[in-house]
């Protein structure tokens, strides 16, 4: 280890994180300065909401190794409830738009639709995983991986046949101007969607850090024996982060509502993209989720913007297959032991 | 008693390696529990600490059933299990370690109380303190576990094969501490590889074969008794 | 249908049927099937139909269970290789005026190709990562095939030949059928061979397979080939089916449901996915014209079926019916 600063830093560039950060920030540059502001700011605010998403998903994984394919579903469970609960004040804002009442009720029906993906993640917990965790713990990271595929179509199919296909999406939010930040107009909306991922995000952060059930979810993801042999309620911790995961995506839903209408497939997207930011982070690096969110977030707007959407698929995951090629653990490691056949 | 096991058999899936196995330890004893490789020894430690199901048997602590409980129950209630793999949380420092040690001490002033005691028998973890447990050597690691153990201030310490993979001298420490412990009052079992050393500093032993108990009495007349000394000593 | 464990029997027949890997159980199931679209009230069109295309997912299910059963990674990009074997034979068909009898094989050699690419990039990693890796594969071609609309004509569709100058379904149900029992035969009697235990070694533990003298990489290789040609076969059956070809065919939820009815009729069997993709798609359809005021209630039963057989019987019909019936048919 060495203690220079200039030597570490000139080591952290040399690292496939190093190198694909600078490229990233960049390669977002060069591009704000060729077509505009709206490039970085599009990236940030999808990038913001992809890491709520991704950040469950690597905690699923790295805590429960579970694979988790439904996870896009509780994002759609998260549009579906945000939109019941805030169309009936919908009515009530227009007629009192600039009042407080106004500013915090879309919160409400955010954070209403947070706790449902909570309460979500419970019952998927008690009634799916506890399950199987109880019958067989062998070839479980299949096994578990094929009954997400299983609930996903559950899922999805439930919301086609109790709400049906069509869109159910609302116009915004937060009503009025859009705010103007580095000359670009950007809706409240968006401006909000960010505000409350970084929120989310910092808020996650800090409780994995300093309290004690944070500590004793970390814990269970290094090593479940030790977390046992040293006193972590086992189940009550798995319990604990699906249910955070569950509500963390359904936020993220809630709060793209007005993006994103509810419809039964809405979680897909979400869903591949989160895939490439955990595989490109390497599996159950929750932090390294965040970071890889942002440039999962660029490499989509950039392809959108130089090549046209529709390749937004297409080219990130050739990218990310060609970095998985020289990196296999992703860009910042994994933590969980074994991604290659040892 | 402090710990009763009555008849246990145990094993993994269909696959029995413990039959019939019976041991009590009394509090303030230091026991250990030899046996040739494969016998169960480790088995037996970890069906004591709940990380494996009994398939037949009770086991009392305190006098209260303990059987069938998990891991986390187990702990506790005051056992502490130390495992052969350590089972570290190879992310988290050395000093976040040890405090995920005291995960069931609520306390924050006892907490710290038993840092400086951890700290104060193995010097070397103080000066580690921020480095990540996943970088350090074979024997540091091993003192963190002991010393993770000790953490939620245990009144009985399962120590399995504390000196496997160290070199002599850190043997020697390892051992030296384990003295330390007992002396501050622990209940220890010990399960060891080195026969010898094991016996001299242990009050009683037991002899597990084939998952099954062949001998058990004080650690000087396990030493001289024959069986013992043709099995394990060579001699 | 095989006969995995039993003891070898005396010549004859059974030693025949053991060749060809049938039980008699099987052989019967086969003749009701050569026989069925012949009688009422499995001769009208529409039945004939369902039959064919419960034939077509069972052989893609027997394909993906080759890989999936067998060296344990679930090709989650199956249905795009699959559906890179349809567009493959569907546009040399248009532009060069190929015959679809000629096409489908094609299809085959191309989705072979991408399989060999997969199989050699996944092969350092481990299952769940490799999965991933074929899904990303799969979701850039779906793309690839949606927005390169000069060649595929992306979501309106590109209208391929057919096989036959009929509308009826009957002459197509027998090539599905003869298609089905080609990839149950390569599959099985790969299986059978020294080759079919290094598969079952990798699948379980890749680390004690090397050190006992397999060769993963190659394996995997090999493996992931064969069922991706198999798929890009069946792809190009598709195609000149169904006359129409969309991106849709390439998506994720395609690969689910050949996947559901694999693990649903068992890994590891080859049969298990072939019998039940029968009923399975009969129930399905069946659920699906009666209850059309409840759409998507069949989707829900086969996921909960998958979740059900993952969670209480994870060997699926295949374990079911060796546990209840293949003892008994020993004894006797």
């Amino acid at each position: 280890m060495s203690n220079n600063p200039t030597v570490s830093a000139v080591e952290w560039f040399k690292s496939a994180a190093g190198l694909t950060i600078s490229l990233a920030v960049i390669a977002a540059l060069a591009a704000t300065i060729d077509r505009g502001p709206y490039i970085l700011v599009n990236t940030v605010v999808t990038g913001g909401m992809l890491s709520l998403v991704a950040m469950g998903l690597a905690l699923v994984f790295g805590v429960m190794n579970i694979p988790m394919f439904a996870h896009g579903e509780y994002f759609m469970i998260g549009t579906l409830v945000a939109y019941y609960v805030f169309t009936p004040m919908n009515g009530y804002i227009d007629q009192h738009t600039g009042t407080l009442a106004a500013a915090l009720l879309p919160l409400v029906a955010i954070i209403v639709a947070g706790l449902a993906g909570g309460v979500m993640g419970v019952l998927t917990e008690k009634l799916v995983f506890s399950n199987l965790r109880k019958r067989s713990r062998e070839n479980w990271v299949m096994n578990s991986f094929l009954l997400t595929v299983g609930l996903s179509v559950v899922l999805i199919n439930l919301h086609q046949l109790i709400f049906g296909t069509e869109f159910k999406g609302i116009v915004g939010y937060w009503r009025g101007a859009p705010l103007s930040i580095m000359d670009v107009f950007i809706s409240r909306d968006r401006c909000m969607a960010f505000v409350l991922a970084a929120v989310m995000v910092t808020a996650f952060w800090l409780f994995m850090t300093y309290t004690r059930t944070g500590r004793a979810i970390r814990a269970v993801s290094q090593d479940e024996t030790g977390a046992l042999i040293v006193g972590i309620d086992l189940n009550g911790i798995l319990l604990l982060t699906m249910s955070m995961s569950c509500a963390l995506a359904a936020f993220a839903g809630a709060s793209l509502l007005f993006m994103y209408p509810s419809y039964p497939s809405v979680g897909l997207e979400p869903l591949y993209m989160a895939w490439f930011v955990v595989i490109l982070a390497g599996l159950g690096n929750v932090l390294g989720a965040v970071v890889g969110a942002f440039i999962v977030a660029l490499l989509k707007v950039l392809t959108v913007e130089y090549i046209g959407s529709g390749w937004e698929f297409v080219v990130p995951s050739v990218l990310i297959i060609i970095i998985l090629i020289f990196k296999p653990s992703g860009i910042f490691g994994s933590e969980v032991r074994g991604i290659l056949d040892k | 008693m402090l710990l009763e096991v009555k008849k246990i058999d145990a094993g993994y899936g269909f696959l029995q390696i413990l039959r019939k196995v019976s041991l009590e330890i009394d509090k303030g004893e230091y026991v250990c529990l030899v046996g040739p490789n494969g016998a169960g020894k480790s088995t037996t430690l970890k069906t004591i600490a709940g990380l494996i199901k009994p398939m037949a048997g009770e086991i009392l602590f305190e006098g209260h059933p303990i059987t069938g409980l998990p891991g986390n129950k187990v702990a506790r209630r005051g056992i502490s299990y130390v495992s052969e793999e350590m089972n570290l949380f190879v992310n988290m420092t050395v000093q976040e370690n040890l405090y995920m040690g005291a995960y069931t001490v609520r306390d924050k002033k006892l907490q710290k109380e038993r840092l400086d005691f951890v700290y104060n028998l193995f010097p070397r973890l103080a000066e580690r303190r921020g480095q990540l447990a996943g970088t350090m050597s074979g024997g540091e690691r091993k003192m963190l576990a002991i010393g993770r153990g000790m953490m939620s201030s245990p009144t009985l310490m399962l120590v399995d094969e504390p000196s496997f993979g160290l070199a002599p001298q850190l043997t020697e420490t390892v051992f030296d501490s384990l003295e330390i412990l007992r002396n501050s009052g622990v209940t220890i079992m010990l399960v060891e590889q080195n026969v010898t050393k094991t016996l001299e500093v242990t009050d009683r032993g037991y002899v597990l074969e084939n998952g099954r108990i062949q001998l058990a009495g004080k650690s000087s007349d396990l030493a001289s008794d024959p069986h013992v000394r043709k099995v394990f000593l060579g001699v | 249908m095989e006969i995995a464990n039993t003891a070898p029997q005396a010549g004859g027949l059974s030693g025949l049927l053991e060749k060809v890997c049938f039980t008699p159980a099987g052989l019967v199931g086969l003749a009701v099937l050569i026989v069925l679209p012949l009688i009422p009230p499995f001769n009208q069109e529409y039945l004939v139909r369902w039959l064919v295309q419960a034939a077509f997912i069972a052989a893609l299910s027997v394909a993906f269970d080759f890989t999936a059963g067998y060296i344990n990674i679930v090709n989650f990009g199956f249905c795009a290789i699959m559906g890179l074997g349809a567009y493959t034979s569907a546009i040399l068909g248009l532009r060069t005026g190929l015959s679809p009898w000629v096409g489908i094989w094609t299809g085959a050699v191309t989705a072979a190709a991408l399989g060999f690419v997969i199989g050699l990039i996944t092969l350092r990693l481990r299952g769940i990562f490799a999965a991933c890796l074929a899904w990303f594969f799969g979701l850039a071609l779906m793309g690839l095939a949606t927005k390169m609309v000069w060649l595929t004509r992306g979501p309106l569709g590109l209208r391929a030949p057919r096989l036959f100058e009929t509308s009826s379904n009957v002459p197509y149900y027998y090539v599905i059928l003869a298609m089905l029992l080609a990839t149950y035969l390569v599959t099985r009697l790969l299986v059978k061979t020294k080759m079919g235990l290094a598969f079952q070694a990798i699948g379980q533990n890749m680390e004690a397979a090397r050190t006992s003298g397999v060769n993963p990489v190659y394996y995997r290789i090999v493996n992931f080939t064969l069922s991706c040609a198999l798929a890009g076969w069946l792809g190009g059956f598709y195609a000149h089916y169904y006359g129409i070809l969309t991106p849709d065919m390439m998506h994720t939820s395609k690969t689910v449901e050949v996947l559901a009815v694999a693990y649903i009729g068992g890994r590891g069997s080859l049969w298990g996915g072939a019998v039940i993709a029968f009923p399975f798609i009969f129930a399905m359809e069946l659920v699906r014209s009666s209850l059309s005021s409840l759409p998507g209630l069949n989707l829900i039963i086969y996921g909960l079926l998958l979740i059900l057989v993952m969670i209480y019987y994870s060997g699926g019909f295949a374990e079911f019916y060796n546990q209840h019936f293949r003892k008994k048919e020993a004894r006797a």
